[in-house]
């Protein structure tokens, strides 16, 4: 997170993490192409390679809350196959919230679990656990064949404390409700440390209503955060202070 | 581009303010596009940084300005102008226009990336074409400035509507947006580059360090190998001598006359000891060689004198298998720079080793001719023109007609230990102790050991020594 005070501007990073080709790059593009043109940026996408990303994409966000305080969300996927640990690392330091894009074939699980430790390395490396970062994880392409079912997913995520989303980003199903609780997790995590709502002004439920509006969701926030289905949305983590 | 960029953090230049104009566009081309644009409208147009300093400029003199510029109440309202404009406020949509009060017009639009203020543009001055007249405060400034001189010049102002310049202006930002996001993208790419490079430096570093301990470890571990080499030899050599003398004088009656199956007995434990004394000599000049700790005792050495010494103590060995040895060495052979007792070990080696591998009614050739080498390092190519003085060497082959030794095995004969087939060893005996020997005691003479093919059959271990000391290195 970045405060600029003089501008009255959050910047927040969010990074769409996980493993080759499981659809990072294709959250972002849903973003991009559901979001009001004043509010999305352009959509950067550095070095690619037969459509593989390399280096990163860059998605910028703005949003002007009618309080005080503009909020600026940077969302970055990381690149998923493995050679590319180093860049991993880079893009993923001072993350303030992860969104873990998982493969719902049941013959990509392993390299999940494997882009998950992977994850859970890079974190460490910056002095980090996967405990205190806001997480959020979505099983994507669920309209392929051969796919882990609703119910062995939702019988997992029962009893796991990260919220869990299910997926199309091609067609655009689940983004920006993945996206929704990833920033509400994270908000809910850099208030509890920073006092923003109170310093600012800030309505953050306003703000949640504000993004999904424009992001083309006018429903009520609430029912946004009901498709998860299942982990925790409403922990606050006081770990992270 | 990179320079002035490339000290900033992944964060600096995807999240905050740490990009500014000139980061990420290329000044010349932001010149290029300046003047492209004036050449195309008339009207001038400079780019000013967010810190108010002047990156691109397209503007020939103007005459009005020139004119003005010659009388003191004309530059005082040119200044005026200059700092109106300059620091206009602009508005929520970034523009903003500055009717002068001499007549003609500014117009000043922010330059905005990602959300954020980069810098200005000017444009201006110009007139609408709709109110081409000069206006009373132009006319009447200065006494000095002649009124209908002034109205001339007024009408040689660019001319553009309002409209039309904004509607550039509007262009002109977005084609700014583009150039900048695409220097961001190539600034973030190059850095990507630079940081991808600066990682996997950082994580080889790593390796080396780790493989550098290792190797320290396995170095200490090799010297300490050798010293208990060392001292176990010598310690082993002490016991063993007593043995061996204790045998001795039991064979030769001294306590007493002995029965002849006694004495065979006791020749045999005397011959056996002997053995052993050989071995373990052998290991410790081996640890001695390791440890760098043996020394040369080298002087002018003949060379047919130690190959006839070589084959007159073998001769007993080859006659009991029924192998011939033959000497042939070249007539004329200079003396050369050697330890001769140490040179006649590597060749008793060598010619032991040859007989043991020969079978009987074959032949053990020694032979030794003048031969030149290049007086550079092998393994060091380049250098060539300067290092390829020739030395005078001796070149000694050790022929035999036994079984010869498959070419996968060769450089692996010389290690310590090394047997080509363990099942020889049995049969033929030995350490594998006497050829890793050799090798550093021909190292030690700056010479080299390598081994051919014998025709028909056989292997020869061909030696080349130089007959001088080296002068270079």
């Amino acid at each position: 997170m970045q405060l600029d005070f003089v501008n009255r501007e959050l910047t927040i990073k969010l990074v769409y993490y996980g493993p080759a080709l499981s659809g990072k790059t294709t959250n972002l593009q849903a973003l991009h192409k559901v979001a009001e043109p004043g509010a999305s940026g352009r959509l950067m996408t550095l070095e690619t390679k037969d459509d593989r990303t390399l280096f990163f994409d860059l998605l910028p966000l703005t949003f002007r809350n009618q309080g005080s305080l503009a909020v600026r969300l940077k969302v970055f996927t990381v690149p998923g196959q493995v050679i590319h640990a180093s860049t991993r690392r880079l893009v993923v330091q001072n993350a303030d919230g992860i969104a873990f894009i998982a493969d719902s074939r049941s013959n990509e699980t392993q390299h999940n679990t494997e882009s998950f430790m992977d994850l859970r390395e890079n974190l460490k490396q910056h002095g980090l656990t996967l405990k205190q970062m806001p997480l959020i994880i979505q099983f994507n392409k669920r309209d392929m064949p051969d796919v882990r079912s609703d119910a062995e997913i939702a019988e997992l995520a029962s009893k796991g404390r990260e919220p869990v989303y299910l997926a199309v980003a091609t067609r655009g199903i689940g983004v920006v409700e993945s996206m929704i609780g990833l920033l509400h997790l994270t908000w809910s995590a850099l208030d509890a440390e920073h006092d923003l709502n109170k310093k600012f002004g800030f309505d953050s439920k306003a703000f949640l209503g504000q993004v999904a509006q424009k992001l083309g969701n006018p429903k009520p926030i609430p029912e946004i955060l009901q498709a998860c289905v299942g982990g925790a949305l409403d922990v606050l983590r006081p770990e992270a202070g | 581009m990179i320079p002035p960029a490339a000290a900033k953090t992944f964060d600096e230049l995807t999240l905050g303010h740490g990009v500014g104009l000139e980061d990420l566009i290329d000044r010349d081309a932001l010149s290029e596009m300046v003047k492209s644009f004036y050449e195309l409208l008339g009207v001038p147009l400079r780019i000013f940084s967010e810190d108010g300093k002047l990156l691109a400029d397209a503007a020939d003199q103007n005459p009005l300005y020139a004119y003005l510029n010659s009388a003191k109440a004309g530059r005082v309202a040119l200044s005026d102008i200059a700092g109106k404009v300059k620091n206009l406020a602009l508005g929520e949509d970034g523009l903003a226009s500055y009717p002068c009060p001499t007549g003609e017009s500014y117009v000043v639009a922010a330059i905005q990336y990602d959300g954020k203020r980069m810098g200005r543009m000017i444009l201006g001055p110009f007139v609408s074409p709709s109110d081409a007249v000069p206006t009373r405060v132009l006319l009447t400034l200065d006494p000095a400035l002649e009124a209908s001189r002034l109205q001339e010049l007024f009408l040689e102002l660019p001319r553009a509507e309002s409209e039309a310049v904004l509607k550039l202006v509007r262009h002109l930002q977005r084609t700014l947006d583009l150039l900048l996001f695409s220097g961001h993208r190539a600034l973030l790419t190059s850095n990507m580059h630079l940081a991808s490079v600066r990682e996997s430096f950082r994580e080889l570093e790593d390796k080396n360090d780790k493989l550098q301990t290792a190797f320290d470890r396995l170095k200490e571990l090799d010297r300490l190998k050798s010293n208990f080499l060392a001292t176990v030899s010598h310690e082993l050599r002490t016991p063993l001598t007593s043995i061996i003398g204790y045998s001795e004088m039991l064979v030769e009656g001294l306590a007493g006359e002995m029965t002849a199956e006694q004495r065979e007995f006791v020749q045999t434990i005397r011959d056996k000891g002997e053995q052993l004394l050989q071995l373990i000599k052998g290991l410790l000049d081996l640890s001695k060689l390791e440890s760098g700790t043996m020394s040369l005792r080298k002087s002018q050495t003949d060379i047919l004198t130690v190959l006839r010494d070589v084959a007159q103590t073998m001769s007993p060995t080859a006659r009991k298998k029924e192998v011939e040895i033959i000497v042939d060495v070249e007539r004329g052979l200079p003396l050369m720079w050697a330890d001769s007792e140490r040179l006649r070990q590597v060749f008793l080696n060598l010619t032991e080793n040859a007989i043991k591998f020969t079978p009987p009614s074959g032949r053990v050739t020694l032979s030794a001719r003048i031969t030149a080498v290049d007086a550079s390092n092998p393994e060091e190519a380049g250098g060539l023109v300067i290092l390829s003085a020739r030395r005078t060497a001796i070149e000694f082959r050790v022929a035999d007609t036994g079984i010869g030794i498959p070419e996968a095995e060769r450089s692996r004969v010389f290690d310590a230990f090394y047997q080509v087939d363990s099942s020889s060893t049995r049969e033929a005996g030995g350490t594998g102790l006497g050829l890793s020997i050799v090798r550093r005691l021909i190292d030690g003479h700056d010479g080299t050991v390598r081994i051919t093919d014998n025709t028909p059959k056989g292997a020869v271990f061909v030696v080349t020594i130089p007959v001088k000391r080296a002068t270079i290195g």
